[in-house]
């Protein structure tokens, strides 16, 4: 089976797509769903294999090349399978909406871009591949239109500074020695001048951080993705922003090399310990924005941000515990960061579009698998023991223990907790607490909205129970960038300085549940009190007058609001603006008279001749 | 004395091509300044023609004997001239016609007044 | 072999013809620049290949160079000649529904003249014959522009004419200045001597002629024309004149400043001057709410872009700047047709009057679309293998001051995204959503043709730029080459 055929099938696919939709709607949906299994199955396939091809010849000079190794097998696989999701998920999500069929294309569109990303061997297929994606992203991110057009706007004009500044950085290597291909790159930087290595990744990180969303360029995303349509908000969050993830371990493990990373400055001014702390910053300022936000998509949308710096931590970090946890973090959050915007989604669905948590509440017992959903991402999400999210984190912080970086550790630390009060505030204000009266005939969730929602939550728990078994892959993926592998087994870590075993785990939790279930079932059943059966003062509550998830986290938030105003967004839009000025100002050279425009012909002519008689340019 | 009189075509050519610029940069009137065009084009004209010319030259024709080709004046410069006028009537025309029109939209030819386009 | 000579012969003869088949029939006036122009692409895709292998050139009225008047059919010249009929080719489609005055037989006329004009620049190899036929085109255009008669149109023609005349007064005093020192007309011969004379005096017309033909290429800051001329014109000609005209007095730039002068020295301040307008120009598109005017504009800036790939001077350079021309031209022409269209349709020219048009008008606002996303350099588009050229040979150099302009251009680039990318979105994601009985209004046939071509071009030469590499680079060898052009010449 070849490479490319694998893109052939995603790129024809997507446009397949939007014939067919012309036909029948019907078709049309059996053949998007069938085309991101198809690539999900195909990848599947390619598990622990290794190849290396030449699609295409017909671009410059440059033979695009594509090539699968553990590394890229384990990003493009979860990507496909978190965009089958998508996709399947979208199929009742979409349907009350216009433009389905450009809907579609566009979503395998991204999907099949990302692929061609994880998949391409060299710089210049990477960098095709990548603006393929941005655009189709972009076209998808303003689709709800209203504030979804200026969020993408946004989104795009600081995707195209990023790749720009990539270009730069491509041509720039291609420049110095004469290849953009990874194999042949690889190490080459070794010789060079610590300046110029130092720039490469200034430039290459413009790029890639913007898609991974590092503070301080992460403004686009909290509108792009709490905007876009929530199905397309899961594979944004999932996996697009983690293509700036597998970007940087590329950049640092494959095209740099660790021994080159980690010798690039010294102390607290090398390069990895800058990346670290400035992950470490991108886990603390959007966790606690992330607290203060009332639409259920912003506050995802920030705590994808502060996911993702533990990910850009753990990688930056550079001892093999901590790139494990970063990529494993990478794997868990796609899971359970798209279930929960599914989740989300589901709700925005059956309730015709809120998402405002303040007016949400009771909703558990309309949609208890949502909940049940939910209640399984919040939980990989904070890192409860027994799902994936807890395996992650323990790595992150036993590696900065153990190295002595008791900052970042602590930094980690309070990340999780403020991760607990925001994914608590989240499935509060949805699913717990009063249900509005107007929601009284709530269903529930369509089945297709259901299937992906209870799949990727088993996925939570069973890759929570059995780690080893992504951990196998990254320990390949591990000895393939030259660092020690972990030693593991399929339930766990084993070490000299901590062991984790889900197993052991697994069987206590498992005996004290049954205990607590025999101690409810055996004392005395509680009573069932109604919603409105309460008092205040002596009087009954008016109904729907009161609502005890407005204002939630109240004081909190007001004692830390004033601190964590966006400064860095503040800046961008005056940066805007000031262009936008300058325009302006520069506009009125051309002043409608002709007289002046005379003026500049002669005026060039002296200047010319001016420059000859001083320069003697001729 | 004797310089000037070496000179004199280039120096009246040059003179009527910067009269006729300065007029172009300097009046609002689209007329004045459509004259200015003119003048201009006449100074090129008149420089082509000094290029070629030789004084007291005869036609660059070998028909009667004894003419040597010094003493002929350059053919080219003519024919250059020639294609140069009428590129310039058709400007000159083309500007007027325009004028006429600019006349009727505005009800003016100030060109300081005829700023619509701008920005 | 074809001789070159027809590439003007017949759309110059035809022009004339135009008013004699009105006597036949009205309604066949409109398919002659068609054919004419058919018949011009088929003839330089048929001298391309002899062209690559040698020039073709050709003496007309029985002297030869360096006396009398010299076609010179080189690489460079039968690309732009290609490029000229391609691009005419397909607005004359564009036109039998999009002009629809009475009189029309006079645009067909001016039609036909300007891309003789652009042709023959083109292809002569005698610097006063390039003049008249850099006059040819510029009388033409400033009718053409006036064309529709309302009041932005004569009054931007009135401007442009003002400022060209002025232009081509500098080049014939350039021209003029040129035949008192060497006593000849032919490129060739001038250029085999142009190191000869004393500097000064060899510097003082290359001034003159860049500045003369600056202003139709547009270089700032000579081009206030610009703006006001293709936001008025008709778009058919706007196209053209954005497409084409620019192009050619880039040509002229080119010829001379690489072929005649073997200025390699005045390539550095060309260099800024490239950054600049590119810079100035997109400065002034990002806050444009007029589409026409946003896309001039931009034109400038991609202009801007074009000469300071030329001045790198390098082979990549010129190979880069040649081929983001070529692409440029593409994609600026199917632009203002497909902006043109929506005008026409809504009546406007406001970008908010572009609102709710992806559903009335689908293929249109596709293909404006793609437009866009190639002129702002993404792949799979060919804006994008042009980018990657210029910013390759420029970073090259390894130059220091070359990086600081890749990083300006770049900058350039951002914003030129931003304004595009607002625009795709006015054009999908404006407006009410789908108000009932709003019906799509699916332009004719002989827009969508047209436009679809350009669209499929800009596809397929984005994934494929090989498809035009090899006549760039033989072009970009002969603009190099001094020595060989002479040599081809006068031997």
């Amino acid at each position: 089976m070849n490479l490319s055929i694998i893109l052939a099938i995603a790129f024809g696919g997507a446009l397949l797509t939007y014939f067919s939709g012309k036909i029948s709607k019907k078709a049309r949906d059996v053949l998007a769903v069938l085309i991101s299994l198809v690539i999900a199955v195909i990848l599947a396939f390619f598990y622990n294999t290794s190849s290396r091809e030449i699609f295409y010849t017909g671009f410059l000079d440059f033979p695009l090349i594509l090539r699968i190794d553990t590394f890229s097998w384990f990003f493009a696989f979860t990507i496909a399978v978190i965009g089958s999701f998508s996709i399947i998920f979208s199929l009742s999500y979409i349907r009350k909406k216009g433009n389905t069929d450009y809907y579609y294309t566009m979503m395998l569109l991204v999907i099949a871009s990302m692929i061609g990303i994880i998949l391409s061997g060299d710089l210049v297929s990477f960098y095709i591949f990548w603006e393929i994606m941005s655009w189709s992203t972009f076209l998808l991110i303003s689709y709800n239109r209203g504030p979804a057009i200026a969020a993408g706007i946004k989104y795009i004009i600081m995707s195209v500074t990023g790749s720009v500044a990539m270009l730069v950085g491509i041509i720039s290597l291609y420049s110095h020695y004469g290849t953009v291909i990874y194999t042949e790159l690889s190490g080459l930087l070794y010789n060079a001048s610590s300046g110029y290595t130092i720039f490469i990744f200034v430039l290459f990180f413009i790029a890639l951080g913007i898609k991974n969303a590092i503070w301080p360029l992460h403004v686009w995303l909290p509108p792009a993705h709490s905007e876009a349509p929530s199905p397309f908000s899961a594979v944004l969050s999932g996996t697009l922003i983690k293509i700036g993830t597998y970007g940087i371990i590329l950049l640092i493990y494959v095209i740099v090399k660790i021994n080159v990373f980690l010798n690039l400055g010294e102390g607290i001014v090398s390069a990895r310990y800058i990346i670290a702390v400035t992950g470490a910053i991108t886990i603390l300022i959007p966790t606690f924005i992330a607290l203060l936000q009332d639409d259920a998509k912003r506050l995802l949308a920030w705590s994808t941000i502060a996911q993702a710096g533990y990910i850009i931590l753990g990688i930056a970090y550079g001892t093999s515990e901590s790139v494990a946890s970063g990529m494993f973090h990478f794997f868990n959050h796609a899971i359970f960061k798209a279930l929960l915007f599914m989740v989300v989604g589901a709700v925005e669905y059956r309730t015709n579009g809120v998402r405002d948590l303040n007016s949400l509440g009771g909703l558990i017992k309309k949609m208890p698998v949502t909940f049940v959903g939910g209640l399984i991402g919040i939980c990989g999400l904070i890192g409860v023991p027994l799902t994936n999210g807890f395996v992650s984190k323990w790595l992150i912080y036993k590696t900065l223990i153990i190295n002595n970086s008791p900052f970042l550790a602590f930094a980690a630390l309070l990340g999780t907790w403020g991760t607990i009060l925001y994914s608590y505030k989240l499935l509060h204000n949805m699913f717990l607490g009063q249900l509005p009266e107007k929601y009284e005939k709530l269903e529930r969730a369509p089945f297709s909205m259901q299937l992906p929602i209870v799949i990727l939550s088993l996925a939570i728990i069973l890759f929570g129970i059995l780690p080893g078994l992504p951990l196998k892959v990254i320990n390949s993926i591990e000895s393939g960038f030259g660092l020690e592998p972990l030693t593991i087994n399929i339930w766990g870590i084993t070490s000299d300085t901590g062991t984790i075993n889900m197993l052991n785990l697994f069987v206590a939790v498992f005996l004290i549940g049954i205990m607590i279930w025999l101690i409810f079932k055996g004392s005395k059943k509680s009573a069932g009190i109604g919603q409105y059966d309460n008092y205040a003062a002596g009087t009954t509550v008016p109904k729907n007058k009161y609502h005890y998830s407005v204002d939630f986290y109240g004081p909190l938030h007001r004692m830390i609001s004033p601190y964590l105003r966006d400064f860095i967004d503040d800046f961008y839009m005056s940066l805007a603006r000031s262009i936008k000025n300058l325009g302006n100002g520069i506009r009125r050279i051309y002043t409608g008279d002709v007289g002046y425009y005379a003026i500049y012909i002669m005026l060039f002519l002296a200047l010319l001749i001016f420059i000859q008689i001083k320069w003697k340019l001729w | 004395m004797n310089f000037l009189s070496e000179y004199i075509y280039y120096i009246g050519a040059f003179s009527l091509i910067f009269i006729g610029l300065f007029i172009v940069l300097a009046k609002k009137n689209l007329i004045k300044v459509i004259i200015g065009l003119s003048i201009v084009d006449t100074g090129i004209n008149l420089f082509l023609i000094t290029l070629g010319y030789i004084r007291g030259g005869t036609a660059p024709v070998f028909s009667k004997p004894g003419l040597k080709a010094e003493n002929m004046v350059d053919p080219v410069p003519q024919a250059l001239v020639l294609t140069a006028i009428v590129i310039g009537v058709a400007v000159l025309a083309l500007a007027l016609t325009l004028a006429i029109k600019l006349y009727k939209h505005y009800g003016t030819l100030n060109l300081r007044k005829i700023k619509e386009q701008k920005w | 072999m074809v001789n070159p000579i027809l590439l003007i012969v017949i759309p110059l003869g035809l022009a004339f013809v135009v008013p004699l088949f009105r006597f036949i029939s009205k309604k066949i006036e409109k398919f002659i620049p068609f054919f004419a122009l058919l018949a011009n692409l088929i003839i330089s895709l048929t001298l391309f290949p002899h062209v690559l292998e040698k020039p073709i050139h050709v003496s007309i009225g029985g002297f030869l160079p360096p006396l009398g008047i010299n076609l010179v059919a080189g690489p460079l010249g039968i690309l732009f000649a290609m490029l000229i009929a391609l691009v005419g080719f397909l607005v004359s489609i564009y036109a039998f529904a999009y002009i629809k005055e009475k009189d029309q037989e006079k645009y067909h006329i001016l039609y036909l003249l300007l891309l003789t004009g652009a042709t023959g620049v083109v292809l002569t190899g005698d610097i006063f014959n390039l003049f008249v036929f850099f006059e040819i085109l510029c009388i033409s255009s400033y009718s053409l522009v006036a064309y529709f008669g309302d009041k932005p149109g004569i009054e931007s023609a009135v401007k442009y004419l003002i400022q060209g005349a002025v232009g081509s007064s500098l080049v014939l005093i350039g021209i003029g200045l040129l035949y008192g020192q060497f006593g000849t007309l032919n490129m060739a011969d001038i250029a085999s001597n142009i190191h000869s004379v004393h500097s000064i005096s060899v510097f003082i017309p290359l001034v003159l002629l860049i500045t003369g033909f600056g202003v139709e290429a547009a270089i700032f800051p000579l081009n206030a024309w610009l703006p006001d001329a293709h936001s008025s014109a008709p778009s058919s000609i706007s196209a053209i004149l954005s497409g084409i005209a620019i192009e050619v007095g880039l040509y002229a730039i080119v010829r001379v400043v690489f072929t005649l002068f073997g200025a390699s020295s005045i390539l550095t301040f060309l260099l800024f001057l490239g950054v600049i307008t590119l810079l100035i120009g997109e400065l002034c598109a990002f806050n444009q709410e007029n589409i026409k005017r946003m896309l001039a504009y931009s034109s400038i800036g991609q202009i801007g872009l074009i000469v300071f790939a030329l001045s790198i001077g390098s082979l990549s350079g010129i190979n880069g700047g040649l081929f983001q021309l070529v692409s440029h031209t593409l994609s600026k022409a199917l632009l203002f047709l497909a902006a043109g269209y929506m005008i026409f349709r809504s009546g406007s020219m406001n970008i908010s009057s572009f609102e709710g048009m992806g559903k009335k008008m689908p293929y249109t606002s596709f293909a404006f679309t793609i437009g866009a996303f190639s002129i702002v350099g993404l792949p799979p588009f060919i804006g994008f293998p042009g980018k990657f050229m210029i910013l390759k040979a420029a970073l090259f150099e390894q130059d220091i001051l070359f990086t600081i302009l890749v990083f300006l251009i770049l900058l350039a680039t951002i914003i030129e995204g931003a304004y595009f990318f607002r625009v795709v979105q006015t054009i999908y994601f404006k407006g009410e959503k789908s108000t009932p009985g709003q019906e799509r209004e699916i332009a004719p046939l002989s827009v969508l043709i047209p436009v679809f071509i350009f669209v499929g071009l800009i596809v397929v030469i984005g994934i494929y730029p090989k498809l035009i590499t090899e006549i760039l680079e033989s072009s970009a060898s002969e603009l190099l080459n001094r020595a060989d052009y002479i040599k081809n010449i006068l031997p």
